[in-house]
C-alpha cells in the first residue's frame, strides 16, 4: 500500500517540482513557451481523452472547444474588460454549453455517426468564427491583453506557473472523477451502452456529462491558448488541429491521465525534434528496434496476428529510411505523424504509458489496492415479503415488426415471489415479450401494469428505475471492466455521489460500501476469487454468473433472466440452479425465459408457452408438457393420444414420423 | 429577386453536389459490405487526381489517362482496405476510424511532397468555354460531371442488383460469419468494395479537377459535404444520394448567394447535424431493429 | 519518461547551438508551404542565391578575416501559431546577425515582437502588409530593429486606382480576401479612390475566404451592376479562381490588383482567362539591364526552372541579402545591433537587381513609417499577363528602366 502511494503519487510530485523549476534554472524564452504549450495541452488532452479513452468514441470536435474557450476569453477580456479569472471561467463554461448542446444530436449515436456529427460541429465552429467578424475580427484575426491576476501583471514566468497549476487542479480532479462511479459508467458506456440502460444508468445523461465535461475543459485550455499567443484567429482551429490531438492521445495512452501528458508532450515537442535530424534519426532508429522486437515476439509466441506483428515494423522501417534520404524532414511532418501513430495503433494500441504502466507494475510489483470486507448478503439482498399478488400484468400486448406479428395480443399475470417460466419453440416471441416489458422496443399496442400503476414503455432506463433487471440471452456484459467493476457499476444510482464531492476526492466512504456489497453479490454467485479478473477474460459460464450479479445490484423487485442456462455445461447448470434459488428465497419475482426443460421443471411454479407470439398454454411445468398444443408447436404435427402416454418427465421425446 | 441569377444559382450549384453524390457513393459501396466508410477518401480523390496529371504530363492522351486512374484509384483503395481496415473488421472494432484517418494523412503528406502544396491546373479535352441555355451559363465540364455520375453509379447499381456478387455484398454486410460459411469469402467481397470505391473516388477526382484544380486540399472540403450526403439520403440508399446531393449543392449555391459566401458550408453541416440527430438512418435509409 | 524529455530538450538546445567563431548567421523564414509558398519559395531561393554569391566570392571581410553566410531556414507555413513559435526559437539563438523573410501579415504580427524585444535585426520582405509597420508606430516604440523591404501597399494601391482612371473604367467592383491583407488592401483602394479626386465609382464590394474555389455568387452580383473593371485584393489560387469564373459568366472586365496577380499559381491556373490582368511589380522577369539578366540567368541555372515562380519575391530576397551583407562590412561585426545601425545609415549604394539602392533606411522615427521602408513609387512600374508570363504593361516604363541601370537612383524624398 505504502510502496503504491510513494511510487505513482512520488512520481507525480516530482514530475510537478521539475516542470515548476525548469524555468528558474533555464533562462530561455524558447522552452518556456514550449512549456506552457505543454500544459495547455495537457489540459486539452485530458478534456479528449474522457471521450476518447473512456468512452470509446471518436471525438473530432475539441479544437473547436479550444477555439470556443480561446475566443470567449479573448472577447470577455476586450469587449467586456473582465479580469482574467472571470474570462477563464467564461471560456470554461462557454464549452461546456457548447458541448452539452452538441450532446444532444449527438447522443444517440455511436461509432462513425458520432464522429462526423462532432466533425461537422468542427465545421461549423469555424465558419461561425470566420464569418461572425463584427464579434471575433474574422480572418483578420483578434489581439488578446493578459489582464493581471488579482493585481499581479503575469510575465511568461508567471503565466505559466498559473498554466502548471491548472493542469494540477485538473488533473487531481480527473483522477477522482475517473476512478469514481463516474468513470466506470463512462466505461460501461463504451462496452454496452444497451446494459448500461438497464442497469438504470441513464446513457444519455452520463454521454452528455462525460462529453461536456471533456469540452469544458477544452474550453478552459483555449481560455490558457488565448492569453497565451496573444492573437487568435479561426483558421488555427481546424481539422488539421485536431488530428494532431487525436494522435496525442492514442500516442501517449488512452484511458490514462499520464498518456494525455506524455501525449501533450509529444505534441509540442516533437516539431522540434523534427527539425533536427540527427535526433530523428535515433529515435526512428529506437522506434524500429522497438517495433521489430515487439513484433518477432509476437509471431514466435502466436500471440498476435501477422499483420499486427509486420505493419508497424514497416511503418517504422518507412520512417528510418525516409530520415536518411529526405533533404527536409521538416517537410513530411504529418507523414512522421501519420506513420508513428499508424504504427502504435496497430502494434501498441494502450500507448506509450499503457505499455509502461503495465510494464513499470510489474517490474516494482505493485500491487492493486486492497478491498474491504464483503457485506452480510442480508443486507444487500434485503428479505421482502411477497404475497403471490400480481406484480406484472400484461395485457393484449402486441409488437408487430412489419408485418411479422412478434407477440400477438398475449396476457400474462406474474404473481409476485414467484418463479414464473417462459417457454417456446424458436421464434415464438419470448425474448421480443421480454423485450418489450423491460423497454428496448416500444410495444405496437396494450399495457402493461407493475405493481397496479402503468409501466412506462420503451425506455430501457425507466424501467429499470421500476425496480425491473434483467441478464440478455447475448451476453451484454462490460468486457473491459473487471467482474467487481461490472457489479460496483449497477451500484451507481443506490450509492449516489454528488459531483463537486467526488471531484474533491471526498467519496471514498460510498466507495467502499459499494465494494463490500459487490463483493457480497460476488460471493452469491461463487465469483469471489475472481474479483478482479477483466469480465471478458473469465470462462463462459462465469459470464453468466457475474450477469446475474450485476442485475441483482439494483435490488430489483423483479429478475428477468433470458436463457440463463445457453451453453452451459452440467456443473455449472447445477450451480445455476443454486443461485436461482437463493434469489427466490429473498422474496424477488423473476421471469425465466428457458429452453433448457430440466430447469425449468426444477424451479418454475408456473410456465406460460408462446408460439408465433400467442400464449397457448399456462400452467405448472408438468401440465405444460403434456399440453397437446405444446407438442405440437415443438414438434409440428398432431400428436395421437397414444403417443402422448410416452411423453413422461424429462424432455419431449420425438416420435418417429 | 433577378430570376435568371437564381436559375444560374441553382443550376452550377446542383452539378457541383452531384460531385458530393459521387463521393458519397464511394461511401455507400464500402458502408454496403463491411458498415465500414474510409474517412480519408478526400485524399484518395486527390491523389487519384495527382497521379492522372502526372500520367499526362508523361504524354499519355485522355482517353488512356482516365481508365489508368480509375485503376490507380481502385488500387489505393485496396491499400486503405488491407492497412486500414482489414484488422478492425476482423476484431470486430471500430479502430478503422481511426486508422482511415492516418492512412488519409499518410497520402495527403506523401503528396505535399511530391507533387508540391501548389494548385495545379488539370488538363481536359472536354473544352472550358461555357454554353449559354435559357440565360443559365455552363460548361461542358460541368455537364460531363453529370455524365460521369449518372454513368458511373448506374453501371455499380446494375452491377450490384443483377450479378451473384452484389448479392454477396448484402451478406456479409448483415452476417459476415454466415456469409462465410456459406462460402462467400468476406474479406475478398470487402476488397472489391473498396476497390471500387476507390475507383469512384479516382473518377470524382477525373470529373471535379477541371473545376477545383489539382492540389494537396483539394478534396478537403468536398469530403465533408459528401459526408453530409451521404448520411442525410442514408448510407444504403443507392441513388437517394442523387437526390440530396443535387438539393445540398442547389442549397448551398444560394446560400453563398443570399447570405455570403463565407456560409456556404453551413446549410450542409447543420443539415448533418441535424439528420444524424432526428434520423440517423437517413431519409431515404432503412431503420434498424436492435438484436439483444 | 520525463527524463527523456529533459534530455531531450537541453540535447535540443545544445545541437541548435553552432559553433560561433566564423560564420555570419542568418535566418530566412517565411511560407515555403501553402497558398503563399510561391512567394516565401522564391524569397528563400533568391536570398540563397545572393548568399551563395557572396560566399563564393570568400565571404565579408570583417576585422580582416573573411566570414560567410550560413543559413537557417524556417517555413511558417503562413500559419500565425508556426510563426511565433519560430520568431521564439529564432529569438533563443544565440549569435543570430539578422533574419530575412516574412510574407503573411498575421505571421508578422503574431511574431516580430519577439525579435523587437531582444533587439534582432529583421528585414521584412518581400511582403506583409503595413500593419506590419504600423504597428510600431502605433505603440510609440522609441527604437525598432524591424524593417521593411517591399513596395508599401499604399504605393500599390495607388497605382491600381491611377490605372484604372487612366483607361477611362469609372465603375469598378472591388474584390479581397478576409484576412488582413484583404481588408486593408480594400481601405487602401477606398482611399486612394478619394484622394485621386473621386473619380471612380464603387458599384459593389465582395468579399471572400482563402481556399474558395467557387466566386460565382460574388460575381454574379457584380456583373448585375455593370462593373467594367474589377480591383482585387488577394493572393494565388483565390485570384485565379476569380479569373476562371469571369470567363464562365462572361464578364469582360479587365482584373486590376495587388502584385501577387503575378504568382505562377495564378498565371497557371488562369491561363488564358489570366490574360490583360494588371498588377504593380518592383521586378519584371525581362533581362533588360546586365544584372537583371544575370540574376534571371543565374536563378534558372541554380533551380532548374524556366520561369520564376514569383519574380518579385525573387528579387527581393536576393536584394534584400545584398543590403543585409553591405550593412554588416560597414559594421564590421556580426552583432545584430551594430548591424542595425548600419542599416539605419548605409554609407556606400548597393547595386541591386530592382535599383541602386542609397540609403534606403533611416534612423526610426515613429512619426513616419517611411524611415523603415525602402520602396518608394519610382521603384515600382505596372505588369501585366500575357500568356503565362508578366510583362512590362507600359512600354515607357521599360525604357526608363533601362536607361537608369546605368546611371544613380533611389533619391528619397523625406
Amino acid at each position: 500500500m505504502l510502496k503504491r502511494l510513494v511510487l505513482i503519487l512520488g512520481a507525480e510530485a516530482l514530475l510537478l517540482v521539475v516542470l515548476a523549476a525548469i524555468p528558474m534554472t533555464v533562462n530561455n524564452s524558447f522552452v518556456l513557451g514550449l512549456l506552457t504549450l505543454l500544459a495547455i495541452y495537457g489540459i486539452l488532452l485530458i478534456g479528449l481523452d474522457i471521450t476518447v479513452g473512456y468512452l470509446g468514441q471518436i471525438n473530432l470536435a475539441q479544437a473547436a472547444f479550444l477555439g470556443l474557450g480561446a475566443y470567449t476569453a479573448a472577447i470577455a477580456v476586450t469587449r467586456f474588460g473582465c479580469g482574467l479569472p472571470t474570462a477563464l471561467i467564461a471560456a470554461t463554461a462557454v464549452g461546456c454549453l457548447f458541448g452539452g448542446a452538441l450532446s444532444f444530436p449527438a447522443l444517440r449515436l455511436e461509432g462513425p455517426q458520432f464522429a462526423l456529427s462532432t466533425l461537422s460541429f468542427m465545421a461549423l465552429t469555424t465558419t461561425a468564427l470566420n464569418e461572425w467578424e463584427s464579434l471575433t475580427g474574422g480572418a483578420q484575426g483578434l489581439q488578446v491583453p493578459r489582464p493581471p491576476l488579482f493585481g499581479i501583471v503575469l510575465e511568461a514566468k508567471g503565466f505559466y506557473w498559473l498554466c502548471l497549476i491548472l493542469l494540477v487542479f485538473v488533473w487531481i480532479a480527473m483522477r477522482n472523477l475517473l476512478s469514481s462511479q463516474w468513470g466506470r459508467a463512462f466505461e460501461a458506456l463504451r462496452d454496452s451502452p444497451i446494459a448500461t440502460d438497464a442497469m438504470g444508468i441513464g446513457t444519455l445523461r452520463n454521454k452528455a456529462a462525460a462529453f461536456t465535461l471533456g469540452s469544458g475543459l477544452g474550453g478552459l485550455a483555449g481560455g490558457l491558448y488565448a492569453f497565451n499567443f496573444q492573437y487568435l484567429q479561426p483558421q488555427v482551429f481546424v481539422y488539421d488541429l485536431m488530428v494532431i490531438l487525436l494522435l496525442g492521445v492514442v500516442l501517449g495512452g488512452r484511458k490514462s491521465l499520464w498518456g494525455a501528458f506524455v501525449g501533450a508532450a509529444i505534441i509540442v515537442l516533437l516539431p522540434n525534434l523534427l527539425s533536427n535530424r540527427l535526433l530523428f534519426q535515433v529515435f526512428s532508429g529506437a522506434g524500429f528496434l522497438l517495433a521489430l522486437a515487439a513484433g518477432v515476439r509476437g509471431l514466435s509466441r502466436k500471440s498476435t496476428r501477422p499483420f499486427q506483428a509486420v505493419a508497424p515494423v514497416v511503418a517504422m522501417g518507412m520512417l528510418v529510411v525516409g530520415g536518411i534520404f529526405t533533404t527536409n524532414t521538416e517537410d513530411w511532418r504529418k507523414a512522421i505523424f501519420a506513420l508513428m501513430l499508424f504504427a502504435v495503433m496497430v502494434g501498441l494500441p494502450e500507448g506509450l504509458m499503457g505499455f509502461a504502466a503495465s510494464f513499470l507494475t510489474r517490474l516494482f510489483r505493485i500491487a492493486p489496492p486492497p478491498l474491504p470486507e464483503l457485506a452480510v448478503l442480508d443486507t444487500v439482498l434485503v428479505k421482502k415479503e411477497t404475497d403471490g399478488r400480481p406484480l406484472l400484468e400484461l395485457q393484449e400486448l402486441n409488437h408487430h415488426f412489419g408485418g411479422v406479428r412478434a407477440v400477438d395480443g398475449v396476457t400474462l399475470t406474474v404473481g409476485s415471489g414467484r418463479i414464473h417460466g417462459l417457454i417456446g419453440p424458436n421464434g415464438s416471441g419470448k425474448s421480443t415479450l421480454v423485450n418489450v416489458i423491460s423497454g428496448l422496443y416500444t410495444p405496437t399496442s396494450g399495457e402493461i401494469l407493475m405493481q397496479g400503476k402503468p409501466l412506462v414503455k420503451g425506455s430501457l432506463f425507466k424501467v429499470a428505475q421500476r425496480g425491473i433487471s434483467r441478464t440478455f440471452q447475448n451476453l451484454q456484459l462490460f468486457s473491459e471492466l473487471t467482474a467487481l467493476d461490472n457489479v460496483m457499476v449497477a451500484m451507481k444510482e443506490i450509492y449516489r455521489s454528488p459531483l463537486p464531492l467526488v471531484l474533491l476526492g471526498l467519496t471514498r466512504g460510498s466507495e467502499r460500501r459499494a465494494q463490500a456489497d459487490s463483493l457480497a453479490l460476488l460471493e452469491m454467485v461463487g465469483l469471489m476469487g475472481e474479483s478482479r479478473v477483466p469480465a471478458k477474460d473469465l470462462p463462459y459460464g462465469a459470464q453468466r454468473f457475474l450477469e446475474i450479479a450485476r442485475a441483482l445490484a439494483r435490488r430489483p423487485d423483479l429478475l428477468i433472466l433470458d436463457e440463463p442456462a445457453a451453453g452451459l455445461a452440467q456443473p455449472d447448470i447445477t450451480r445455476l440452479l443454486e443461485i436461482i434459488r437463493r434469489v427466490h428465497e429473498r422474496g424477488i419475482t423473476i421471469i425465466l425465459i428457458e429452453h433448457h426443460m430440466a430447469v425449468v421443471s426444477e424451479l418454475c411454479d408456473i410456465v406460460t408457452v408462446l408460439d408465433y407470439g400467442k400464449v397457448i398454454a399456462e400452467g405448472k411445468p408438468d401440465e405444460v408438457k403434456r399440453h397437446p398444443k405444446v407438442i405440437e408447436a415443438y414438434l409440428g404435427g398432431t400428436v395421437e393420444p397414444a403417443d402422448q402416454k410416452n411423453c413422461g418427465e424429462g424432455n419431449v421425446v420425438p416420435a418417429p414420423a | 429577386m433577378n430570376e435568371s441569377v437564381v436559375a444560374q444559382m441553382v443550376v452550377s450549384g446542383a452539378l457541383m453536389g452531384l460531385v458530393y453524390a459521387l463521393i458519397a457513393y464511394g461511401f455507400q459501396l464500402t458502408f454496403a459490405a463491411s458498415k465500414s466508410i474510409n474517412f480519408g477518401q478526400g485524399e484518395l480523390v486527390m491523389v487519384s487526381a495527382f497521379i492522372c496529371l502526372t500520367l499526362t504530363d508523361l504524354g499519355l492522351p485522355y482517353g488512356i489517362m482516365v481508365p489508368l486512374g480509375l485503376l490507380s484509384g481502385s488500387l489505393l483503395g485496396l491499400f486503405v482496405e488491407r492497412a486500414g481496415v482489414r484488422l478492425a473488421l476482423e476484431q470486430k472494432s471500430e479502430g478503422w476510424i481511426l486508422l482511415t484517418i492516418i492512412i488519409g494523412l499518410l497520402f495527403f503528406s506523401a503528396s505535399e511532397n511530391i507533387w508540391g502544396r501548389d494548385d495545379r491546373p488539370f488538363p481536359t479535352p472536354i473544352p472550358s468555354d461555357a454554353i449559354h441555355l435559357f440565360g443559365i451559363s455552363v460548361t461542358p465540364v460541368e455537364i460531363s460531371v453529370a455524365a460521369g455520375v449518372f454513368l458511373i453509379m448506374g453501371m455499380i447499381e446494375l452491377f450490384k442488383r443483377k450479378t451473384l456478387l452484389g448479392k454477396a455484398f448484402e451478406a456479409v454486410s448483415a452476417d459476415r460469419d454466415a456469409a462465410e460459411l456459406m462460402g462467400i469469402s468476406a474479406t475478398r467481397t470487402v476488397k472489391l468494395s473498396y476497390a471500387l470505391s476507390g475507383m469512384v473516388a479516382a473518377l470524382a477526382g477525373i470529373l471535379v479537377a477541371p473545376i477545383t484544380t489539382v492540389g494537396p486540399t483539394m478534396a478537403s472540403a468536398l469530403v465533408l459535404k459528401a459526408f453530409s450526403v451521404a448520411v442525410v439520403a442514408g448510407l444504403d440508399s443507392g441513388f437517394g444520394v442523387v437526390v440530396i446531393g443535387l438539393f445540398l449543392g442547389a442549397l448551398e449555391s444560394l446560400t453563398s448567394y443570399y447570405v455570403g459566401s463565407g456560409w456556404r458550408e453551413a446549410p450542409g453541416l447543420i443539415l448533418l447535424i441535424l439528420a444524424l440527430a432526428v434520423r440517423p438512418t437517413g431519409v431515404f435509409g432503412k431503420a434498424v431493429i436492435r438484436k439483444v | 519518461m520525463k527524463k527523456a524529455l529533459i534530455m531531450t530538450l537541453l540535447l535540443g538546445m545544445v545541437v541548435t547551438q553552432a559553433f560561433a567563431a566564423d560564420v555570419i548567421k542568418v535566418a530566412i523564414t517565411g511560407p515555403f508551404t501553402g497558398g503563399s509558398a510561391p512567394m516565401g519559395a522564391s524569397m528563400r531561393d533568391g536570398a540563397k542565391l545572393a548568399i551563395a554569391e557572396i560566399n563564393a566570392a570568400g565571404g565579408i571581410n570583417i576585422g580582416g578575416k573573411m566570414m560567410k553566410f550560413e543559413v537557417t531556414e524556417r517555413d511558417d507555413e503562413a500559419k500565425n501559431e508556426r510563426g511565433a513559435l519560430i520568431a521564439q526559437e529564432l529569438a533563443s539563438m544565440k549569435e543570430l546577425s539578422g533574419i530575412i523573410g516574412s510574407v503573411n501579415t498575421g505571421v508578422v504580427l503574431a511574431g516580430d515582437k519577439h525579435f523587437q524585444e531582444k533587439g534582432i535585426t529583421k528585414i521584412i520582405t518581400p511582403a506583409a502588409g503595413s500593419a506590419s509597420m504600423t504597428q510600431w508606430s502605433k505603440a510609440g516604440v522609441k527604437d525598432l530593429s524591424i524593417f521593411r523591404f517591399a513596395a508599401h501597399d499604399g504605393i500599390q494601391a495607388a497605382m491600381v486606382v491611377e490605372e484604372a482612371i487612366n483607361r477611362k473604367l469609372f465603375k469598378v467592383a472591388i474584390f479581397h480576401d478576409s484576412t488582413n491583407y484583404g481588408v486593408s488592401g480594400r481601405d487602401d483602394m477606398l482611399n486612394q479612390i478619394k484622394k485621386q479626386g473621386n473619380q471612380l465609382q464603387v458599384v459593389a464590394t465582395e468579399q471572400f475566404n482563402i481556399g474558395d474555389k467557387d466566386m460565382t455568387a460574388q460575381l454574379l452580383r457584380a456583373k448585375n451592376t455593370g462593373a467594367q473593371a474589377i480591383l482585387i485584393w488577394g493572393i494565388g489560387p483565390e485570384l485565379a479562381a476569380i479569373a476562371n469564373g469571369m470567363a464562365k459568366i462572361g464578364i469582360k472586365a479587365p482584373l486590376i490588383g495587388g502584385w501577387p496577380l503575378s504568382m505562377s499559381n495564378f498565371l497557371d491556373n488562369a491561363a488564358k482567362n489570366g490574360n490583360g490582368t494588371l498588377m504593380p511589380q518592383t521586378f519584371i522577369e525581362e533581362p533588360i539591364t546586365p544584372k537583371a539578366k544575370a540574376f534571371i540567368q543565374g536563378f534558372h541555372k541554380a533551380y532548374k526552372v524556366s520561369r520564376i515562380p514569383s519574380p518579385v519575391s525573387a528579387a527581393q530576397g536576393y536584394d534584400a541579402v545584398y543590403i543585409f551583407a553591405a550593412a554588416v562590412k560597414q559594421a564590421q561585426s556580426t552583432d545584430t545591433r551594430k548591424i542595425k545601425e548600419a542599416l539605419e545609415d548605409l554609407k556606400e549604394p548597393v547595386k541591386g537587381v530592382i535599383a541602386t539602392w542609397q540609403k534606403p533606411f533611416s534612423t526610426w522615427d515613429p512619426a513616419n513609417e517611411d524611415s523603415h521602408e525602402a520602396f518608394r513609387r519610382d521603384q515600382v512600374v505596372m505588369g501585366m499577363v500575357k500568356d503565362g508570363h508578366v510583362v512590362f504593361a507600359n512600354d515607357a516604363d521599360r525604357q526608363r528602366l533601362i536607361k537608369s541601370a546605368t546611371a544613380v537612383k533611389g533619391q528619397k524624398a523625406k
